[in-house]
């Protein structure tokens, strides 16, 4: 983990000592019941799978939107965990069906990408101030919310955009060196 | 189970269960401890270092292997909620024990800080507390471990505090920073609430039972769920009844002596479903007064970015949840309401990122204020002391039931005008000093939201007002004890688990003097 933060050789005592997924050797274990433990290995990543729920014309709107939401979405199978969340939650179903179509006639699909922010930013700006009366805004607030839950909960999201580092075995924590910087 | 008679029967295995089990084997005295869950091995059994994209819908199990039986909601499993606490760990004030002599409102208690100073030294030392020695009266000092360094975020919470003229210190936690008692330091990894791997954190098995059960005091009675106490002819509880979770087969376990400590509000549900022609309105409550003074802990909170660190490059600072907290300050200030607040913050791990929701925007734009935003997000949590009302209760359902066939509990909760009146106080100060500090807000909670459960069966002098004495022996029954958030007659803003775990040793102590007389 030379890469980490707070490995500047400088720290001699603070040093990553293990990553999750290999098995840990405690710098003071206590005895043999805990001092190693075995993490479990960490999957690629679950699959959500294939849509289950939206038919391929209702996926591929979906897609389009949760991506112009947050770039990289359809890429992380944004699209495919919120098929299984609306799935398997009825009160979810109506607003996504609605929302769909509602694009769907607008042939949103067809639209430029200009004209496809045209539709959705006001309201994007509506929702964020916390309107949700229309079946617009509250089929929006709905993929916002979802992309925004699935996006920052995948891998792509949380470690490799966001730059999770938690979850890792330290011997000491760090102090903070806010006022070096 | 033998017809064999325990000195004393124990319902629930968790901080209370745990410490007072460990007390009493120590000590010789022979414990049955019935747990209606099963064993959970804190190394093997939790999901403590799984990741959301682990799981398709993102969820993360709190049990590993599809663990049965483990029910997060009522905690049961051996160690109960002392598995997925958060370790904090206070010592109630000298003022937290006399509020009613000292605002007109609530409760005394029946005994003074003074009674419980040694209990809390006991349990400091026995389990590991770290922290640092402040010197505040609200917050006695005690015999601590060190503590772990403020995150930078906490740095500069305390700067800002300090502005106003408020202090900021180490928060106390009963989690492990050097390795003691055959258990590691912690390791930092953030996920304390997941259930500690290690029980650098500590919990009731690890921390109090497992070593005692070389004694062959201490019977674990796993898997079984009390539904009565029986009472006798001489006013005496001669042990439980239980169902087994799986099999639903009922059994006993007699005792001389039973303490129930299954958690607050499962406390009352006992008693009040525990009914006989001797007590038609539950056990141990001619009184009335069992289910009644539910007073839990509120907390406020303001979600915010902390602007020097919006942009900074990430660190590593999920240590072990919070680090860092703000003392009551208010017993010396002149203030509108009765009691006070305290704040913890910075308990959320990184893993959560839910307030992107609620971040404006969309498109590369918004992806980005996420980003710049993400070392820079802080949830700060003032915790509030509600003040008995008679709208604040807990009782059975008439109508339903759960899946053991026992009445369903119900809370009813009532926000007073004096708890308004902290409520809007610690919104607008925690708001004062996060500004203080340089924040942007991001999202004040509007309503109180209720925590760390109190009362239902407090101790008193009068037992026409209370339940209990100050040992949790119920004035109705005098051999049958409650320990648990339920005993208390005041909550105080403070982290309640370690003056629940003193108030058992001091129990314990009492008990086995009692056990040595053949009084009970």
């Amino acid at each position: 983990m030379s890469d980490n933060h707070y490995d500047d050789g400088r720290r001699e005592t603070i040093k990553i000592i293990g990553a999750i997924g290999i098995q840990c050797a405690f710098p003071f274990a206590g005895d043999e019941l805990y001092g190693q433990h075995q993490h479990p290995v960490a999957s690629r990543g679950a699959d959500p799978g294939p849509p289950k729920f939206f038919n391929p014309d209702q996926f591929a709107i979906l897609s389009k939107i949760s991506d112009l939401i947050v770039p990289g979405a359809v890429k992380a199978q944004v699209p495919n965990y919120i098929d299984l969340v609306v799935r398997s939650n009825d009160g979810h179903r109506k607003t996504y069906t609605d929302g769909l179509a509602w694009l769907a006639e607008k042939n949103f699909l067809k639209l430029t990408e200009a004209e496809q922010l045209a539709i959705l930013e006001p309201i994007c700006v509506a929702v964020d101030r916390g309107e949700t009366t229309t079946l617009e805004q509250k089929f929006f607030r709905a993929a916002k919310n979802m992309t925004a839950d699935g996006y920052y909960t995948s891998r792509a999201g949380l470690v490799e955009d966001l730059g999770y580092l938690g979850n890792q075995v330290l011997a000491e924590f760090p102090e903070c060196k806010l006022d070096e910087h | 189970m033998p017809s064999e008679v325990f000195d004393v029967v124990i319902i629930g295995s968790g901080a209370c269960g745990g410490t007072l089990a460990a007390h009493l084997a120590r000590a010789g005295v022979n414990v049955c401890v019935v747990e209606g869950g099963p064993k959970i091995e804190t190394r093997t059994d939790f999901n403590t270092h799984a990741m959301p994209y682990e799981f398709p819908n993102r969820g993360i199990p709190k049990m590993r292997n599809n663990k049965p039986g483990f029910d997060t909601e009522r905690s049961r499993g051996l160690g109960g909620k002392s598995m997925l606490w958060n370790a904090v760990a206070w010592r109630f004030g000298p003022r937290d024990f006399e509020g009613y002599t000292r605002d007109g409102v609530g409760y005394d208690w029946p005994i003074s800080y003074k009674d419980l100073a040694p209990y809390y030294d006991r349990i400091e030392r026995e389990v590991g507390v770290c922290g640092n020695l402040d010197g505040l009266e609200d917050l006695p000092d005690g015999f601590f471990l060190p503590p772990a360094p403020m995150k930078c975020s906490d740095i500069l919470i305390q700067r800002g505090a300090a502005k106003l003229g408020r202090k900021v210190i180490h928060v106390r936690k009963a989690t492990l920073t050097r390795p003691k008692f055959g258990r590691p330091a912690c390791h930092y990894c953030g996920n304390c609430m997941a259930g500690c791997d290690v029980a650098a954190k500590y919990n009731s098995w690890d921390g109090h039972m497992r070593p005692l059960m070389k004694s062959g005091k201490i019977t674990l009675q796993l898997d079984s769920v009390v539904f009565d106490i029986p009472v006798n002819a001489e006013n005496k509880v001669t042990g439980v009844k239980f169902v087994n979770r799986t099999t639903l087969a009922q059994g006993e376990v007699k005792g001389k002596v039973v303490v129930l400590a299954a958690a607050c509000v499962q406390n009352v549900a006992l008693l009040l479903q525990s009914k006989s022609s001797r007590y038609p309105n539950g056990l141990a409550n001619s009184s009335g007064r069992v289910g009644k003074d539910f007073m839990p802990h509120f907390t406020g909170g303001v979600e915010a970015f902390l602007k020097p660190l919006i942009g900074k490059q990430i660190t590593n600072d999920e240590g072990f949840l919070d680090h860092a907290y703000l003392p009551s300050f208010m017993h010396t200030q002149k203030r509108n309401y009765a009691r006070s607040w305290g704040a913890q913050f910075n308990y959320q791990n990184r893993r959560s990122v839910g307030w992107a929701r609620a971040l404006p925007g969309m498109g590369e734009a918004y992806k980005q204020a996420v980003k710049d935003r993400y070392p820079s997000y802080f949830v700060f949590s003032p915790y509030g002391e509600k003040t008995p009302d008679e709208k604040s209760y807990v009782d059975l359902d008439p109508g339903k039931k759960d899946k053991f066939g026992l009445p369903e509990v119900r809370r009813f909760l009532y926000w007073n005008e004096n708890d308004m009146k902290i409520f809007r106080d610690m919104q607008q100060q925690s708001r004062a000093i996060l500004e203080a500090a340089g924040a942007e807000i991001h999202r004040v909670y509007e309503e109180p939201r209720p925590n760390h459960e109190i009362g239902g069966t407090i101790m008193g002098k009068d037992p026409r007002k209370s339940v209990t004495d100050s040992f949790g022996r119920t004035h109705d029954v005098n051999n049958l004890y409650t320990l648990g958030g339920n005993i208390l007659p005041s909550a105080s803003e403070k982290n309640p688990t370690h003056t629940f775990m003193a108030v058992s040793a001091r129990t314990a102590e009492h008990l086995i003097e009692q056990l040595k007389k053949g009084s009970v």
